[in-house]
């Protein structure tokens, strides 16, 4: 029998008070369950004060006695006159039917105890299984593991907000890396930091499946890596849309470019080409803002490149990403070396074309036989940031009204959900919340999520690094998880890995040999 | 120093004679021409033949021209490509390479369980020539994998690379399905990377590599190569110890023309009534001509059209080759039939990625039953050699099949 740790004695149906046990030190966040009659009702714990027999002026005496004369007062029976008191909110029924939303409470002096995993055997692991770490009770973790469905998590979009430091990019990693034990989804990582593949340190390319894994770069390739080239013949005008700010006589000079010269619109541009209808400034306007967010120079020998928009090679890198992607393969595009107009460019291409396509496949009936494509945003706040949206609509924002129709999906991540727009935050199915210090962006968060967390402020400004609560429309009740740490993640997958390699490596077959 | 490289020849690829002889007319061509430019050696980066073990017609004048080429000390450094590889390492090209009509360049030696390529050296211009081979399916990606590079970045001199594998950065838009390697998996520091397999012409100064070069096919292996391509081609490469010069040079020994004939909504005679009008105006002066029927006809069905009088006509009108198309073609009633490509590579390829996975097997994953699957498509599609028997060839086939599955 699990210990008991309270009795409720008082409160409301949201806000139930309890009294601690002497020598038990409940936590806030922490989960506790009431056996009654018609089941078992979970609670979580938002508040902790004190109780006390004695009224507030002699408690102050007592304690002024002994700070100030060092008086050996104590008081009488000091278990029974002082406590901890704890305020409670119920989150789910448990009863022989199943679990569903608590509207009851619990009799008059029930007594609590505490979770034992037993209480959450309904929690099940599903078909296409997104692991997010184990349940989380106040710091305690249960080794009890909480996945989601990632098929309907991640076409509906997650939001992970959290301060710095509190293990945002562990958990994105975490989530990947169970991608790549068990493929669900199709994932595409714009890496501004360059922290996901593991150039210098252990990453994705240290998973056992690594060859799952795709990683594109411009800067020194290591080996089995893609050099990240795109053909300047791939882009289009609406690519550019959200990245560059264009005047209307740019904007219908761009289209009007792309109409006469298709794919060849941008070497046209930058060849000094004559265009009826446009002014001479306007046209040296787009040549010199192309030149710079391209990286290419026009000289008398033709185009030269010198950054990642080529005009040689690159022709295939968006279909092979998207190909790669169907596949449920985990594509990094490494953005550290790139110019922030050259990030946006990408990331707005790549957007633009994934859900371009996956639009098609609902047209053509293919769209069930496709995985879902998530899009990992670093740094959200860039693309759907309200001042990021009054310069215009961009793919991302597009995404994340219309995306899960298509089975394409973000995750996005940033410091300052306060600055997303509301509209967009309601879109956003789960919302996976990390410390936040900030009280607006804790009430951003608070007012947009799928259960009601209007008592949870202190809970998540107590959030250390790895806990996190997960509010989502496919989770019955918040649950407080604990994240694993990547590394010990990525340690475990490799010790349970058994591999064996298809043997031709062994001969070289083909080889002229010694 | 003055050098060929040509790729893919594919000598005995197509059906039809005709076909088959200018395939063969190409490589004539490319070699006479090799030898008029007084090159210094010349590299062919895989696929010279279609199977490892080619007809006679086609095997017969490539080994003339190269007794020629041996006659006038002009060596040839080949790799095996895809289509020529065979599980027991006998192939036509270690014959040629026994008989002293050519050069492996893929050549090299187990250390330490990792693979080191030896260089090959020209002894007339001194240039260091390595080579991989070419698997299908992209099989060599393993082989990559465990290169030593060190041995081979640090050589100094003039350096050559022969490969046989479209790299990832460099593949055209029409053909993103391709197996591919980035070009992070080549070793780094060569003057030269003389690339196969990779049906395009294709020319690049990578940074901290070197001049990498596709030739494309020496000719079009396919009627969409035909169409897109129009000719195959060679480079002629000069280097004068500075600075490399390459130049391509296309082999067209005929033209190719083209006619789409949109069915949609005709019946099979209006829609070839409208195309001998169109084609009784032309003179094709020994051109290839192609015939790509497409569209759902009103009535009938696609073989009530009259094919063999069109052809005819073609002929009449002074056409080489007539090649008709009709996989996009349907009659009334029957479903149109998606295709997932159009040779039978990218068919093949897509085909079996799309199955890979479906059965579980133990010891198996998705990637490792793809590389198994291809290795056995090379392996029973290979064809019976000239007095083999039906038992010998039999037992032949099943021990190259137990020795894969046996891995």
């Amino acid at each position: 029998m699990s210990e008991i740790l309270g009795q409720i004695i008082s409160g409301s149906f949201d806000k139930i008070t309890l009294r601690q046990k002497a020598n038990v030190f409940l936590e806030i966040g922490e989960l506790l369950v009431a056996d009654t009659d018609r089941g078992k009702i979970i609670f979580q714990i938002y508040d902790l004060l004190y109780g006390s027999q004695l009224s507030q002026q002699n408690l102050e005496l007592v304690s002024g006695l002994q700070l100030e004369e060092n008086s050996n007062l104590e008081l009488m029976d000091p278990e029974l006159r002082s406590y901890v008191l704890a305020s409670l909110k119920p989150l789910i029924l448990i009863d022989q039917f199943g679990i569903k939303l608590c509207k009851t409470m619990p009799k008059f002096f029930s007594q609590v105890r505490a979770l034992q995993p037993d209480d959450l055997a309904f929690l099940t692991k599903p078909k296409h299984p997104l692991f997010l770490g184990n349940i989380r009770s106040g710091s305690k973790e249960l080794h009890i593991p909480i996945y989601l469905n990632s098929q309907e998590v991640f076409s509906h979009h997650v939001l992970i907000p959290a301060q710095t430091g509190r293990g945002k990019s562990n958990l994105a990693m975490c989530m990947m890396l169970n991608n790549l034990s068990e493929p669900t989804a199709g994932i595409l990582v714009l890496d501004p930091h360059d922290e996901y593949y593991g150039r210098n340190r252990a990453g994705l390319k240290d998973h056992p499946f690594k060859e799952n894994v795709v990683y594109y770069t411009s800067k020194k390739p290591p080996v089995g890596a893609r050099t990240l080239k795109i053909n300047i013949t791939m882009l289009q005008p609406m690519h550019f849309q959200g990245v560059i700010n264009w005047s209307e006589a740019q904007q219908e000079a761009l289209y009007g470019f792309y109409r006469r010269y298709n794919k060849d619109w941008i070497e046209h541009i930058l060849a000094d080409d004559e265009f009826e209808g446009f002014q001479e400034g306007t046209l040296a306007v787009l040549k010199r803002r192309m030149i710079s967010i391209l990286d290419i120079d026009s000289t008398s020998s033709g185009l030269i490149s010198h950054g990642l928009f080529d005009v040689h090679a690159g022709e295939s890198t968006i279909n092979d990403i998207i190909s790669a992607l169907e596949e449920k393969k985990i594509v990094v595009v490494d953005t550290s070396n790139i110019s922030a107009n050259g990030e946006l460019l990408i990331g707005s291409l790549l957007g633009t074309e994934i859900l371009h396509k996956y639009q098609y496949y609902k047209a053509t009936g293919e769209l069930a036989k496709k995985p879902v494509v998530s899009i990992i945003l670093e740094e959200a706040v860039r693309v759907l940031g309200v001042d990021a949206l009054a310069q215009g609509i961009n793919i991302f924002s597009t995404i994340a009204r219309e995306g899960r129709k298509f089975k394409v999906g973000l995750v996005a991540i940033t410091q300052l959900p306060s600055m997303i727009p509301r509209e967009i935050l309601a879109n956003i199915g789960t919302k996976i919340i990390l410390g936040l210090e900030m009280a607006p962006e804790r009430r951003a968060i608070i007012e947009s999520a799928a259960q009601d967390l209007s008592e949870y402020d202190k809970n998540i400004a107590s959030l250390d690094k790895g806990e996190a609560i997960v509010t989502s429309n496919f989770t019955k009740f918040a649950i407080p998880i604990k994240i694993p740490d990547y590394n010990s993640l990525l340690q475990e997958m490799q010790n349970k890995a058994i591999r064996e390699k298809y043997a031709s490596t062994e001969s070289f077959a083909g080889m002229k040999l010694k | 120093m003055k050098f060929a490289h040509m790729s893919d020849c594919h000598v005995g690829s197509w059906r039809d004679p005709k076909m088959r002889e200018l395939n063969i007319r190409a490589f004539s061509t490319t070699i006479d021409k090799s030898m008029s430019e007084k090159v210094d050696f010349i590299l062919i980066s895989g696929d010279l033949f279609n199977t490892a073990f080619p007809g006679y017609e086609g095997l017969k004048e490539v080994v003339l021209k190269l007794k020629k080429l041996h006659d006038r000390d002009i060596p040839v450094y080949i790799i095996q490509g895809s289509h020529e590889y065979s599980p027991t390492g006998k192939t036509i090209l270690d014959v040629l390479e026994n008989a002293g009509l050519c050069i492996n360049a893929a050549k090299g030696e187990i250390v330490d369980g990792k693979l080191k390529l030896n260089f090959t050296i020209d002894k007339k211009t001194g240039a260091k020539i390595a080579g991989f081979i070419g698997r299908k399916g992209g099989i060599e990606k393993n082989y990559f994998e465990q290169l030593m590079k060190e041995n081979l970045e640090s050589e100094d001199g003039f350096k050559i690379f022969m490969f046989h594998s479209a790299i990832t950065e460099y593949k055209p838009s029409d053909m993103s399905e391709m197996d591919s390697q980035p070009i992070s998996l080549l070793p780094k520091n060569f003057s030269y990377y003389a690339g196969g397999h990779l049906h395009a012409v294709f020319e690049n100064m990578e940074q901290d590599y070197g001049l990498v070069v596709y030739p494309g096919p020496l000719f079009p292996n396919s009627v969409k190569e035909l169409e897109k391509l129009g000719c195959g081609g060679f480079y002629l490469v000069n280097y004068d110890g500075a600075k490399i010069n390459a130049n391509y040079i296309p082999v067209e020994l005929c033209k190719v023309r083209s006619f789409k004939i949109d069915c949609n909504n005709k019946t099979p005679s209006e829609a070839s009534e409208e195309i001998i009008s169109h084609l009784s105006a032309e003179d094709f002066n020994n051109a290839i001509v192609i015939l790509r029927f497409f569209g759902t006809l009103k009535s009938g069905s696609p073989v009530d059209i009259p094919y063999n009088d069109i052809i005819k006509l073609c002929y009449e009108h002074g056409a080489l080759v007539v090649m008709k198309h009709t996989l996009n073609l349907s009659g009334a009633e029957l479903e149109q039939i998606s295709t997932i490509g159009q040779t039978l590579e990218e068919i093949e390829s897509s085909v079996v990625k799309e199955h890979a996975g479906q059965i579980s097997m133990t010891g198996y994953d998705p990637e490792k039953e793809i590389r198994l699957t291809h290795a056995l498509i090379e392996t029973l599609n290979l064809e019976k050699e000239e007095g083999e028997t039906n038992s010998e060839f039999e037992k032949r086939i099943l021990n190259e099949t137990k020795m894969l599955l046996d891995y």
